[in-house]
């Protein structure tokens, strides 16, 4: 019953150790890994220029030239595209994450929380949870749509799938992994079951419970942006299944950056709450 | 104030061989109210077992621990313990680390303060309440463990190797430290150790364990020496080079040498 979850808390628990590690010594050179920074866009950009418009190497018809992206961008932001400007399209693709994020977050956290501390409610639910884990995400879209149909409802449905299972893993074994000496610290100063699971047990399961919320955020949006795809009305998924009907890679490319944008800007929202919220690992 | 009495206590665990594991056997002791009582023995021979069975974080398989004649069952604040790796709660700060019992106990939140102050002051940790455990020196994470111990004036203390994870001079000075806090405010101290000079300096009789199974081998009467020579009113150095001590010393490293293994 541990290995599954635990090995895919580990891939991104290795991660977060590391970054844990560099932490002191991004206060100290902070100005200088913002110049480097700086410095490798710039030569992602130079490189983009170099092989399309300088020598030609990738032509406009397999990948935009910085020119025509920008025009791209331009028209979208200012006159819109597939029923909307860039910020309409942008705002309801976020807003339709949050909303699938939060219900599987308040959800996702409470059941781990029970199958991690009672053994009982583990074996009736794990049976389940294992036959259903292993579904994709993406599979969930056509039976969400044959439901709900083509709007935001079916949306937030495979989003909640799709951030529900991490949430759950990452909970559950961030309770079994708190240190077992902490909690008998506890019992033999005299703390009852509620306050152990208010001041030990949630606590010390906070760092692997947002791994987990990392994880679900990342599900997130890859599910939502191919919900859009198979089949919606607004959001960035409809711009892209829209270019690629016009076959216009300048704007694929344009709202496959607005992806990647928006999902690096979720992610940091959860890091500041993760700071906020474990403000003794520093 | 209690004491701790084992009765023909045995303690094994069942293991996947199916033939149990003999922790310990048939161990009869009793530390007396106030007394200090040091266990020492080679890995394996149950001192923890004893000390976690005191706690009541494990039962016996037979026998019976009585804490002030009343059976123990199950962890209870009239039983504080230090743990060897401190187990201080990470999130919570020095002040609130000290304060946990007494937040467990009910204790006003006025009457807190003024425990936790007196702690500090008695720790000489003052100005470090607001910081969290991982920014203290070991030996200052151990400090906060033991006034968070004393703090809910148990009648019992169980100590659990409590020095063993800090380097030698921190751990010669908070020897010294427990001395003279024992002194001013005593309590029935279960102490675990390997180290006899620690054992010797520290109680007023030293248990020596056997191993496989854990049992009784030998109790040494510290506390005649100890007190015809004042040890607790001379520093430590001094105190170990006393040639009483080192005979103690010697008598006790005879006891366990035999049995410590180059395996181990």
């Amino acid at each position: 019953m541990h290995g599954l979850p635990a090995a895919q808390a580990v891939s991104d628990g290795a991660g977060r150790s590391a970054a844990g590690r560099n932490g002191p010594r991004l206060l100290v050179a902070g100005s200088r890994r913002f110049r480097i920074g700086i410095a490798s866009l710039a030569g992602t950009l130079a490189l983009w220029w170099l092989l399309t418009s300088l020598t030609g190497l990738i032509g406009p018809h397999r990948f935009p030239a910085p020119a025509e992206f920008w025009a791209a961008f331009v028209q979208i932001a200012v006159d819109g595209y597939a029923g909307g400007t860039l910020l309409t399209q942008a705002w309801h693709s976020t807003r339709l994450v949050i909303m699938g994020f939060l219900v599987a977050i308040a959800t996702g956290v409470p059941l781990g929380l029970v199958m991690g501390i009672s053994h009982r409610a583990e074996a009736l639910l794990n049976p389940a949870f294992l036959l259903v884990r292993p579904i994709p995400p993406l599979a969930w879209i056509p039976l969400a749509i044959v439901w709900l149909g083509l709007g935001d409802a079916a949306k937030i449905l495979v989003i909640w799938f799709a951030a529900f299972v991490p949430s759950v893993i990452n909970t559950w074994t961030g309770v079994r992994s708190v240190d077992r000496t902490l909690i008998e610290a506890a019992r033999v100063h005299g703390a009852s079951e509620l306050r152990l699971l208010r001041e030990v047990v949630i606590p010390g399961s906070l760092p692997m419970m947002f791994t987990g919320l990392r994880l679900s955020l990342q599900a997130s949006w890859t599910t939502l942006v191919a919900a859009e795809l198979v089949g919606a009305f607004f959001g960035l998924g409809r711009v892209l299944d829209a270019a690629y009907r016009d076959i216009n890679p300048p704007m694929i490319a344009v709202a496959m950056l607005a992806v990647g944008v928006l999902g690096a800007l979720t992610t940091r929202l959860v890091a500041v709450a993760e700071r906020r919220l474990t403000p003794w690992r520093s | 104030m209690k004491d701790i009495r084992f009765e023909n206590v045995t303690k094994s665990f069942p293991t996947r061989s199916g033939r149990p594991f003999v922790a310990i056997r048939d161990v009869s002791l009793t530390v007396a109210e106030r007394e200090f009582v040091a266990v020492v023995g080679p890995s394996g021979s149950g001192k923890t077992t004893l000390m976690r069975m005191a706690a009541g974080l494990d039962r016996p398989t037979e026998g019976s621990v009585r804490v002030g004649g009343r059976e123990v069952t199950a962890p209870g604040p009239d039983r504080a313990v230090v743990f060897q790796q401190f187990a201080l709660f990470p999130w919570k700060s020095v002040r609130e680390n000290i304060a946990f019992g007494l937040r467990c106990k009910g204790v006003p939140r006025a009457r807190q303060d003024e425990i936790v102050a007196h702690y500090l002051k008695l720790m000489s940790m003052e100005g470090t309440e607001d910081r969290f455990p991982h920014q203290l020196s070991g030996g200052m994470q151990q400090r906060v463990a033991i006034a968070r111990s004393y703090a809910i004036e148990p009648d019992v203390l169980l100590m659990d190797e409590p020095f063993g994870a800090l380097d030698a001079q921190t751990r010669t000075v908070m020897q010294e430290e427990l001395v003279r806090l024992t002194r001013k405010e005593p309590r029935t101290v279960l102490f675990i150790t390997h180290a006899v000079d620690e054992a010797v300096y520290l109680a007023d009789r030293v248990v020596v364990l056997a191993r496989d199974p854990g049992r009784l081998r030998e109790i040494v009467d510290i506390r005649p020496t100890r007190e015809a020579e004042e040890w607790g009113a001379r520093p430590i150095e001094e105190v170990m080079d006393l040639p009483s001590f080192t005979h103690l010393r010697t008598h006790l490293w005879r006891l366990l040498r035999d049995q410590i293994r180059p395996d181990d």
